[in-house]
C-alpha cells in the first residue's frame, strides 16, 4: 500500500459522505415501503432508473436542466406507481407478503425490458453546468454536485420526515405501520395509507435516480446495483426511521470510501456489506436507534 | 370456494405478469423454428450480441454489421450449396451482456435452431464463453470484437475464429501516438483497469512492461470489479500520484463515470487513455465535451480505403441515423468471412466450412484478412482520440484525419 496522503483521504472520505448522503434519498421511499406496507419491493431500482431516463428525456427534448426538473420527476414518479400499487399490488397483497414479492420481481423484469425496448441499452449520463465544478476549502476539493446532491437529498428527507411525524397522513402511516388492523378499527383507511406511501417511494426514488445519474453513467439494466445499495443503507439506518436511512446513507458512503481509499476500489462494496453485517450484530434496529438507546 | 377463486385469480395475475415478463426478455430467439434441413431450406447463422446490460454500447452495431452482411448476400441470390441457391436466415438472441446467458442461448441455437454456423458477441466475456461451446460441438465460429491474445489463450480451437487485432499492439499504440506528436508529458502514468480477461491482460501484464519499454513509469495501478460504478477513491489516488497519463481499461458505463468524477473533483491528466469503454459512440453522447481528447485504440475508419468501407458506413448512418462505429466494419466482416467460406465450400458439411474458413486470404471492409495456425487473424491497431463527438485517427500519422489535441481540454 502506497503512504497515506491526508488531504487525500480527507477528500475521499467527505466525498464519499457526501455521495451517500445523496444517494440516501433513493433508499427513502424503499424505507418507508419496507416499514408500513411490509413489501420488499424489488422494482425499487427500476424506479429509480426510470427517475434518470425521464430526466434524461426531458433535458434532450426541452432542455430542462435535471436539477430544475426534480419536481417534474418526482410528479411523474408518483403518478407511475400509484395505479401499480392500486391495481396490482394491492390485489395480490391479500395472499401474503409472498405474492408481493414476487409480483414486484416481476414488474423489474418487465420494467428493465420495457426501458430497454424504449431507450436501448446504451449507456446515458446527465450533465449539469454544477457537474464539473469543484468546492475548494482549504486544501479539500469537493465536487459541487455532490454538496448540492447532499443538500437536496437533506431538504427532502427532512420533509418526509416532517409529514411522517407532523401531519394527520403521517400519523395514518405510522399507525398502519404498528397495527393496521387497530388503525383500521379507529378509522385510518389503511389501504389508501399504503397507496400514498408507494406513491410517495416511487416520487422518491425517482428524484433520487435523477441525483445518482448526475454522479454517475446509467444503463437500463443499473437498477438491480442501486436496489442493493438502497437495501444496505436502509438496513444500516433502520426499517421506517427517515433520518437515519439519511444518516446510514452517509456512514454506508464513509465507510466504503475508507475501504476503497485503503484497500482499493474492487473493495469498496466488500468492506461496506462486512462493515454493515458487523454493524447489525452491535446495532441491529440500525445506527440511531442504537444511539436512542443508550 | 371463495378461497379457490381468489387463488384462481392470483394464480392467473401472476401468469400473465410472468408471461409478459418472459416476452420482455426474449428467451426464445428471434425467429427460432427448429426444423430440419432440406434443400429448400435457409442456411441458417446464428449469433448472440448484447443488446442490454453493460455491453449493450457494442450491440446494435454488430446486429447491424451481421444483417447488412446478410441482407446483401440474400439480394445477390444467396448461396449456391449443392448446385442450388439458398438464402441466409439469421438469427439473433439477446446475449444481456452475460457469459451464462451466451453459453446457454448458444446451446439453443445449435440444439433447437439447428445453426449451420455462428458469428461472435463482443468482448473476451461474451466470445470466448460462445467459442467453447461451438468448438466442443463441432460448429464453425467466426467472432470479432476480442483481442486476439485473449482469445488465443483459451484453448487450443478447431472450430472458432476471431478476426480482431493484438492487445500488446493495442497496449504500444497510445504511446507511439505520443511519440509521433511531439507530446511531452512527465512521463508518469496511472493504471486504472477493471477485472474481465482483457482488462487483466493489459491492465496487470501488458500496460506495466510496455510503459517501462518506452520510458514511462508506472505511478499506480488499480484493478476494480468490471461493473464498479464509484471511482472517486481511485481517482483521488491517481490525482496524488503526479501522473501525466491515465491508462483506463474498463467497460463503457465504468468509463463515463470515472471521467465524470475527474471531473467532479476538478482533476483534469494532460492525456486521457479509455480503452474499450470509450470506444462506441454512446461513451462520446453521454459525457458530451468531457469526451475531447481522450485516446482510444481503433482499427477502423472508411478513409482507410478497404473495399466497401466508405459505402458501409454510408449505408449504416443513411438508414440508422447515427453516427457509425468501427464495429460495423468488423462485424460485417466476420460475417462476410464466413458466408465467403460457406459459399468456398458449396455445402453444409461443418468440417468443410470449417476448412474453407481456415484458407481465408483476402481484403474486407475492415482489412486483410488471413488466419494464422492458433486461428487468428490480425488487424492493425491505429489511435483514435475524441473531437466534438467525432473518433479522429491520430497516428499513425501517415493514416491521421486530424490533428492530436493535447492536453486534454
Amino acid at each position: 500500500m502506497n503512504s497515506i496522503d491526508p488531504v487525500g483521504l480527507a477528500n475521499t472520505v467527505l466525498g464519499g459522505a457526501l455521495l451517500g448522503g445523496l444517494i440516501a434519498l433513493s433508499a427513502v421511499g424503499l424505507s418507508l415501503v419496507l416499514g408500513v406496507m411490509k413489501l420488499v419491493n424489488l422494482m425499487h431500482g427500476q424506479i429509480v432508473v426510470l427517475g434518470a431516463y425521464v430526466a434524461f428525456y426531458l433535458a434532450a427534448f426541452w432542455g430542462i436542466s435535471p436539477l430544475l426538473a426534480l419536481p417534474i420527476v418526482f410528479v411523474l414518479g408518483f403518478a407511475f406507481t400509484a395505479p401499480v400499487q392500486r391495481f396490482i399490488l394491492a390485489p395480490v397483497a391479500k395472499h401474503g407478503e409472498e405474492a408481493g414479492l414476487l409480483t414486484t420481481f416481476a414488474l423489474a423484469i418487465i420494467l428493465e425490458n420495457l426501458f430497454i425496448r424504449f431507450f436501448s441499452g446504451d449507456s446515458r449520463s446527465l450533465d449539469t453546468a454544477f457537474s464539473r465544478e469543484t468546492l475548494a476549502i482549504g486544501p479539500i476539493n469537493l465536487p459541487t454536485i455532490y454538496l448540492i446532491g447532499f443538500a437536496i437529498s437533506l431538504t427532502v428527507c427532512l420533509a418526509v420526515w416532517m409529514l411522517v411525524t407532523r401531519t394527520s397522513f403521517g400519523r395514518s402511516l405510522r399507525a398502519s405501520s404498528e397495527d393496521p388492523i387497530s388503525a383500521a378499527i379507529v378509522g385510518i383507511h389503511v389501504s389508501r395509507v399504503r397507496w400514498g406511501t408507494f406513491a410517495l417511494n416511487g416520487g422518491l426514488a425517482s428524484m433520487g435516480g435523477v441525483l445518482i445519474a448526475l454522479c454517475f453513467s446509467f444503463t437500463p439494466s443499473s437498477g438491480s446495483e442501486y436496489l442493493l445499495t438502497a437495501f444496505a443503507i436502509i438496513v444500516l439506518g433502520g426499517l421506517g426511521n427517515i433520518m437515519g436511512t439519511f444518516v446510514g446513507g452517509i456512514a454506508l458512503g464513509v465507510i466504503q470510501s475508507l475501504g476503497a481509499y485503503f484497500m482499493g476500489d474492487g473493495y469498496r462494496t466488500f468492506v461496506g456489506l462486512v462493515m454493515l453485517i458487523i454493524l447489525l450484530a452491535i446495532a441491529p434496529n440500525g445506527i440511531l436507534k442504537r444511539r436512542r438507546s443508550l | 370456494m371463495h378461497l379457490s377463486t381468489r387463488r384462481r385469480r392470483l394464480a392467473g395475475g401472476l401468469a400473465f405478469i410472468t408471461a409478459t415478463a418472459l416476452a420482455l426478455t426474449g428467451c426464445s430467439p428471434i425467429g427460432a423454428d427448429g426444423g430440419t434441413s432440406d434443400s429448400s431450406d435457409p442456411i441458417r447463422i446464428g449469433a448472440t450480441i448484447p443488446l442490454s446490460g453493460t455491453l449493450a454500447g457494442f450491440g446494435s452495431f454488430l446486429q447491424w454489421g451481421y444483417q447488412h452482411a446478410v441482407d446483401e448476400v440474400n439480394a445477390a441470390g444467396g448461396i449456391m450449396i449443392d448446385g442450388t441457391a439458398r438464402e441466409v436466415e439469421l438469427t439473433l438472441v439477446d446475449d444481456k451482456s452475460d457469459p451464462n446467458e451466451v453459453t446457454s442461448s448458444i446451446k439453443t441455437l445449435i440444439s433447437s435452431t439447428k445453426v449451420d454456423a455462428l458469428l461472435g458477441s463482443c468482448t473476451p466475456d461474451l466470445v470466448n464463453p460462445g467459442a467453447v461451446v461451438a468448438d466442443s460441438q463441432g460448429v464453425p465460429f467466426v467472432a470479432e470484437c476480442t483481442p486476439i491474445e485473449v482469445f488465443k489463450s483459451v484453448k487450443e480451437w478447431t472450430y472458432a475464429w476471431d478476426i480482431f487485432f493484438s492487445v500488446a499492439d493495442q497496449a504500444v499504440a497510445p504511446f507511439e501516438a505520443l511519440e509521433a506528436n511531439g507530446i511531452e508529458t512527465n512521463k508518469q502514468v496511472f493504471i486504472l483497469h477493471d477485472n474481465g480477461p482483457d482488462g487483466q491482460a493489459i491492465g496487470n501484464e501488458i500496460w506495466p512492461v510496455v510503459a517501462a519499454e518506452q520510458g514511462y513509469t508506472v505511478a499506480g495501478n488499480i484493478e476494480f470489479p468490471a461493473d464498479n460504478t464509484d471511482f472517486s477513491a481511485a481517482i483521488q489516488k491517481a490525482k496524488e500520484s503526479g501522473a501525466d497519463i491515465v491508462l483506463i481499461s474498463s467497460i463503457t458505463p465504468a468509463a463515463i463515470s470515472i471521467r465524470k468524477q475527474m471531473a467532479a473533483i476538478g482533476w483534469t491528466p494532460k492525456v486521457i487513455v479509455a480503452e474499450k469503454g470509450a470506444e462506441p459512440v454512446q461513451f462520446a453522447e453521454a459525457l458530451g465535451d468531457l469526451a475531447d481528447g481522450i485516446i482510444v485504440g481503433a482499427y477502423w475508419d472508411p478513409s482507410f480505403g478497404y473495399p466497401g468501407a466508405e459505402e458501409l458506413k454510408d449505408a449504416f448512418e443513411s438508414e440508422t441515423g447515427l453516427t457509425s462505429s468501427q464495429h460495423i466494419a468488423d462485424s460485417y466482416t466476420a460475417a462476410m468471412v464466413l458466408m465467403d467460406a460457406i459459399a468456398a465450400a458449396g455445402s453444409l458439411d461443418k468440417d468443410e466450412i470449417n476448412d474453407a474458413i481456415g484458407e481465408t486470404d483476402g481484403i474486407y471492409a475492415v482489412g486483410p484478412v488471413k488466419f494464422d495456425d492458433e486461428h487468428a487473424a490480425k488487424i492493425p491497431v491505429v489511435s483514435s482520440q475524441w473531437q466534438d463527438g467525432v473518433p479522429i485517427i491520430v497516428w499513425p500519422t501517415e493514416q491521421a484525419t486530424g490533428d492530436f489535441l493535447f492536453p486534454v481540454p
